[in-house]
């Protein structure tokens, strides 16, 4: 089998589903007993499985908490871990019923978001339900979102878990805005492929056997890279009813799912033949009163037809389906922990031939736009390990989200309207008077992997000023391990002899989770040369600082504790520009004169600084 | 008149739909159409289903089986 398709497909028994309490409690003549409601998830669970196994797919069935109570659940599990190996799992999803309620009196549903005495005393008695019930502690676990408190004290109490679900990806003000600003999963910032979390931070993937936290985890779901960076997640996954969601069909034909399905196969031409899936689709999303605008008959269509398209891939030797437990055993074997993701994604819906770039590794998760001459659009420094942690009793109730230095959509990017500055990595050309940016050549890349880098390589763009015209090509160097990305910017031709252009390779960002600006007090500007060094401490006053011959521009973020600079060999002049209260944003820059046959090379570079 | 409901599927406003919100209407039965509370979308359910079918409008490959993913 030639870089399968690996697969875990999870179903979790719900005896009172999400959905139920919104739409029999919003009248419409749809209220239900609840006896009639477990019944009748119960037996959307049943037909999940059903479908699965007739595919000749096995699943990890993830137990609720709710479902623990019932012996026809409990029955089901075991007898499908018999007949058809699935893994019997506890999920910390489903946790509402009436057990739960009387004990904790309260209907929060969202592990995260209890204070750390209520997350250890449900993982206690949920763990213990579970073995009352099987006999054994699970292996696998999970929610929307795990955070590393929990995760570390999971692993502290139960050793033997190993795998879990562990965020949902850019499912964060997006999905907030989406669901009426009613929907807390603020959970931005992860991973988009299974990755093995550090103890500091369950977004920040593991840097060494000390920083890893024992579990290998996954996203609920596998997800578009392009529609959900800058749309709702809940509309562009490997979960067909997303997909209804999104309404992404016509005529009952939804070719997107297996789209999706099929660009995450060809993942594996850039991660050495790795290539995953995840489907988890609770039993709230197929049932009889249909969701959104699609009836029941279309929502069990949509996952027959995910799961027969799963179970053909298998039958051609193009799929590995696997349990959690299986996965997380594989994951270890042929992973590494530096070893980093990575996923050229092209539109595959709106018919744009966009591309994005995106990479992740202990270090950073990084996004580039080629639509934008490949302008780093988005950017996560992993390499602070933020020790952040979430719920009731901390400073973050809700906001899991790990922090962007730049994110092009909640802070602008190239286009703000006519005032200030947005969070963007690009590159200003000017020749005779004239400037433009890379921002505006659109373009398209290519992916090699030469050993301990890989490389990002765009087509040359074209550029006109003053007369002259001139091609300019971008190169991404991700050596692993090094906490750095290398850009390149090289003139491969200019129809003058002899002009020199100036490169003005600069990134503005500010930091924060959210739309919304953040207080930039504290942060500190500084650009260095070989023997001097300028700083300025944030003031919102407009300042700019430059020095010629400047190696290395950066700020020191205090309150993401990193500290983010782009270096350069051969600079003409390096600056750091303070914004202002209209514009919070602070900007790096390094400038060089270089003509035909020349390269601009930069290091932009990702530090804990604490 | 007696108070609204939530019809025989859960309609979304299409207005509301492509700004990225998810709102379900609420159903009039008096004057057989749904309403948004959000905004002032109000239709009746041919007019909601015509409208979804506009939404798509974004999405050009839709009906697209893709092959290759290199461009």
């Amino acid at each position: 089998m030639t870089n399968p398709l690996i697969l875990n497909v999870i179903h979790r028994p719900e005896m009172l589903p999400e959905y139920a309490e919104t739409v029999t409690a919003q009248g419409g003549g749809a209220a239900q007993p609840s006896g009639a409601l477990a019944r009748e998830s119960l037996e959307i669970f049943r037909l999940q499985q059903e479908i699965a196994h007739k595919n000749g797919i096995k699943t990890t069935i993830q137990m609720t908490y709710a479902s623990l109570f019932s012996d026809e659940a409990v029955a089901l599990a075991k007898q499908h871990h018999e007949t058809y190996g699935d893994e019997i799992a506890l999920t910390l999803l489903g946790l509402p019923c009436k057990q739960f309620r009387e004990k904790y009196k309260t209907k929060d549903f969202c592990i995260w978001m209890f204070s750390k005495a209520d997350k250890a005393a449900i993982v206690e008695d949920v763990f213990e339900k579970f073995f009352e019930c099987f006999g054994f502690y699970p292996e696998s676990t999970g929610s929307y979102y795990m955070d590393a408190w929990l995760i570390n004290h999971i692993k502290a109490k139960y050793p033997g878990v190993k795998c879990a679900v562990a965020t949902c990806f850019e499912e964060g003000p997006k999905a907030y805005h989406t669901c009426n600003n009613s929907w807390y999963t603020l959970l931005d910032g992860g991973p988009w492929a299974p990755w093995i979390p550090s103890k500091q931070n369950t977004h920040a993937p593991a840097a060494n056997e000390e920083e890893d936290c024992g579990l290998v985890a996954i996203p609920h779901l596998s997800r578009d890279l392009i529609a959900c960076f800058d749309g709702n997640g809940s509309n562009f996954g490997t979960h067909p009813q997303n997909v209804l969601r999104g309404m992404i069909y016509q005529d009952g034909q939804y070719p997107y799912l297996f789209n999706i399905i099929d660009q995450y196969r060809h993942l594996a031409v850039y991660n050495r033949g790795f290539c995953y899936n995840m489907m988890f689709v609770g039993p709230g999303w197929m049932n009889k009163l249909g969701r959104w605008e699609a009836p029941y008959e279309l929502l069990v269509k949509s996952y027959e037809d995910g799961m027969a398209y799963y179970g053909a891939l298998k039958k051609k030797g193009e799929l590995a389906d696997m349990t959690m437990g299986e996965f997380a055993d594989h994951y270890r074997k042929t992973h590494h922990y530096s070893q980093p993701e990575c996923a050229l994604w092209r539109d595959i819906l709106y018919g744009s031939e966009k591309q994005h770039f995106w990479y992740c590794d202990p270090y950073m998760r990084i996004t580039i736009d080629m639509n934008q001459g490949g302008a780093v659009i988005d950017l996560r420094p992993y390499a602070a390990k933020l020790e952040t942690e979430v719920g009731i009793g901390t400073k973050y109730v809700q906001d899991a989200s790990y922090p962007f230095l730049i994110q092009a959509n909640y802070r602008a990017g190239y286009f703000t309207h006519y005032a200030g500055e947005g969070t963007i990595k690009s590159c200003k050309i000017s020749y005779g008077g004239e400037e433009t940016d890379l921002c505006l050549c659109r373009t398209k890349a290519h992916f090699s992997d030469e050993g301990e880098v890989r490389v990002l390589t765009l087509d040359p763009v074209e550029i006109e000023l003053a007369g002259l015209t001139a091609s300019v090509q971008t190169e991404y160097r991700f050596r692993e391990d090094s906490g750095a990305v290398e850009v390149r910017r090289r003139v491969l031709s200019t129809s003058v002899p002899g002009a020199k252009l100036k490169f003005c390779e600069y990134m503005t960002a500010c930091y924060g989770t959210t739309e919304y600006p953040e207080d930039m007090k504290d942060v500190v500007l500084s650009v260095a040369s070989q023997n001097a060094q300028k700083s300025i401490g944030y003031a919102y006053r407009c300042r700019e600082e430059s020095l010629d011959c400047a190696v290395s521009a950066s700020a020191l973020v205090p309150q993401i504790e990193t500290r983010v600079s782009m270096e350069c060999l051969g600079a003409n002049r390096g600056f750091v520009r303070e914004g202002y209260a209209f514009s919070p944003m602070f900007t790096l820059g390094m400038e060089a004169e270089i003509g035909e046959k020349e390269t601009l090379t930069t290091w932009l570079r990702l530090e804990k600084a604490n | 008149m007696a108070q609204a409901g939530k019809g025989k599927l859960n309609y979304r406003c299409p207005s509301c739909f492509v700004r990225d919100i998810d709102i379900d209407m609420f159903y009039d039965a008096q004057k057989e159409e749904y309403y948004c509370i959000r905004c002032c979308y109000h239709g009746s359910e041919a007019d909601v289903l015509e409208k979804n079918r506009l939404a798509r409008f974004r999405y050009r490959d839709i009906l697209r089986r893709i092959e290759r993913f290199e461009v």
